[in-house]
């Protein structure tokens, strides 16, 4: 469509538009956590470092962020082994049943994250603290973040394994290399940094999750999303809350980053 | 390619991880909707009844369910008249070279914390916050500042696959029509919005079940505002049946949205 130089005038204002409205709030929330205003008054009286440094030593956003971190790591290796499986299963085979399994995956994304956390909860009273005596903690906030992570492995590893093809596979399996030789020796190679950039993508998306952790966390390990949120109505802690949102944008973000350099464009889409 | 054997092998652990970890204690928390509480020890009682729907039946709660889905509805509006132009600037209109750039800058709060998001937002809206000081006035804590949030929550979502419908659209297509004559705008009616529906129904899938289903962003800055996962919340310590059932009422509202969808072949993106 040709489009006048009016009408392109008004889409690009119409952009630049969007584009405010969608950084706007990202850049006061990173302002504010300077703002020398306790209550955040707008536009910042005067700024300071003096949140950076108290946020810095506090122990609660520093033990969150560790459990953050462990959390992040242990969801993300299960998904990885289970999401690579799923993908080489589904991808190179026809089966009854195949697409329920695809539907299955993304499931843990798709419905509302309070269905699944009430879920998670009423299993880990009923069954795991009783029969097993595992209480709401580390492990549990793993297990509930690696079922959704799962998808995010998945989605990376098929459109890897889709885009290779058989081809390659095959010709090594002609070559009389047994199944795990051809796996270990030109299925991986290939996979790799799909691979990689999908543990970045679930570790980005575990650090982050809040919905399902809320029912999975006990009290006593917060997750840093769950400490801000926990601070968040609490006035004294508001200047500490801006400067680990920050940090957490900026964490979250960055593992999308080294995803997209890696694996290319569509691997941060792959949440879609 | 591989043998039967290598695909059972292949498939028992996720599948096992997916029907214990998360079928299982879907379907357990499905029947626990149709259990009771003992009103004295707020236990779970195991006798099958379906008082807890009955009782959603109730103009409280019919109401709450009409204002979850109208801001559900509003904000999937709202999506898509935000998204569809300015994806269109994205494919057709910004240069070549901007492009890359353009879609980071969507990934980029798509992947930006969903919590400091919303809570970006309460700031935005806090009296004496930025909206108050700019334009000198704010909607508040409530109804108008959830959906506001909601909208930018999901935008991206929205965004990106309405992007890739337009990526898929062929060119000659649209000057095929302005070469027979069409104005923009009929344009737009007869050839781009056809071919982009399905994008468009994609959108919506995730912008009308994550608004549907959301309770955090809503108690940031909707103030005093019920939703259904809010009262999905209050209601989990003291009486988890009807907590499972208003659970499962946002569950069943959003397979039935999917079926919908799914008709219109959107799902096929996904």
């Amino acid at each position: 469509m040709r489009s006048g130089a009016r009408t392109r005038v008004i889409f690009w204002v119409f952009a630049l538009a969007v584009l405010t409205f969608i950084y706007v709030p990202l850049g006061v929330v990173a302002i504010n956590s300077f703002n020398s205003d306790r209550t955040f008054g707008w536009p910042p009286p005067g700024l300071t470092t003096r949140w950076w440094s108290a946020a810095l030593k506090a122990p609660g956003p520093r033990d969150a962020l560790r459990t953050s971190v462990e959390a992040g790591l242990g969801a993300t290796a299960i998904a990885l082994v289970l999401g690579s499986l799923l993908s080489l299963a589904l991808v190179r085979y026809r089966f009854f049943g195949r697409n329920a399994i695809s539907l299955l995956v993304i499931l843990p994304i798709a419905l509302p994250g309070i269905v699944t956390g009430i879920a998670l909860q009423s299993v880990i009273q009923n069954v795991l603290n009783p029969v097993f005596g595992i209480n709401a903690g580390l492990f549990t906030i793993i297990v509930g973040h690696a079922t959704f992570c799962i998808v995010v492995i998945f989605n990376n590893v098929t459109a890897r394994l889709r885009r290779m093809g058989g081809s390659l596979e095959s010709a090594s399996a002609d070559l009389g290399a047994r199944p795990f030789t051809t796996f270990r020796l030109v299925t991986f190679p290939l996979l790799r940094t799909a691979v990689i950039a999908g543990a970045l993508l679930a570790f980005a998306l575990s650090f982050d999750e809040i919905v399902v952790t809320t029912f999975t966390a006990g009290p006593g390990t917060p997750t840093l999303p769950i400490w801000i949120f926990n601070n968040l109505f609490r006035p004294t802690q508001a200047p500490v809350v801006n400067v680990v949102a920050v940090i957490l944008v900026a964490v979250s973000i960055l593992p999308v980053w080294l995803a997209q350099r890696l694996s290319g464009a569509e691997a941060a889409e792959s949440r879609l | 390619m591989g043998s039967k054997r290598a695909l059972v092998a292949l498939l028992t652990p996720p599948m096992l991880w997916l029907l214990v970890a998360y079928l299982g204690a879907l379907a357990a928390i499905f029947a626990t909707a149709f259990f009771t509480t003992d009103p004295f020890t707020n236990e779970v009682v195991r006798t099958f009844t379906t008082e807890n729907f009955e009782a959603l039946l109730s103009p409280t709660y019919l109401r709450i369910i009409g204002r979850t889905l109208f801001i559900a509805v509003t904000v999937t509006v709202l999506c898509i008249v935000i998204a569809v132009p300015f994806a269109y600037f994205m494919a057709q209109v910004a240069p070549r070279r901007l492009r890359h750039l353009l879609v980071a800058g969507v990934l980029v709060p798509l992947w930006a914390s969903y919590l400091i998001k919303a809570y970006a937002w309460r700031t935005m809206v806090q009296p004496g916050g930025v909206l108050e000081s700019t334009f000198g006035t704010t909607p508040g804590y409530g109804f108008a500042a959830v959906i506001l949030t909601l909208t930018y929550l999901w935008l991206p979502y929205m965004i990106l696959p309405v992007y890739a419908g337009f990526e898929r659209l062929p060119t000659s297509h649209l000057e095929a029509s302005a070469d027979l004559g069409a104005k923009g705008i009929y344009t737009f009616r007869r050839v781009i919005l056809p071919a982009l529906l399905p994008s468009i129904a994609a959108g919506t899938v995730f912008t009308f079940s994550l608004s549907l289903g959301d309770y955090i962003a809503v108690q940031i800055v909707g103030g005093t505002l019920q939703v259904l996962g809010t009262t999905v919340l209050q209601n989990i310590t003291l009486d988890l049946p009807f907590a499972a059932a208003l659970g499962t009422t946002s569950v069943v509202i959003m397979v039935c949205y999917l079926i919908a969808v799914g008709r219109t072949g959107a799902l096929d993106n996904l």
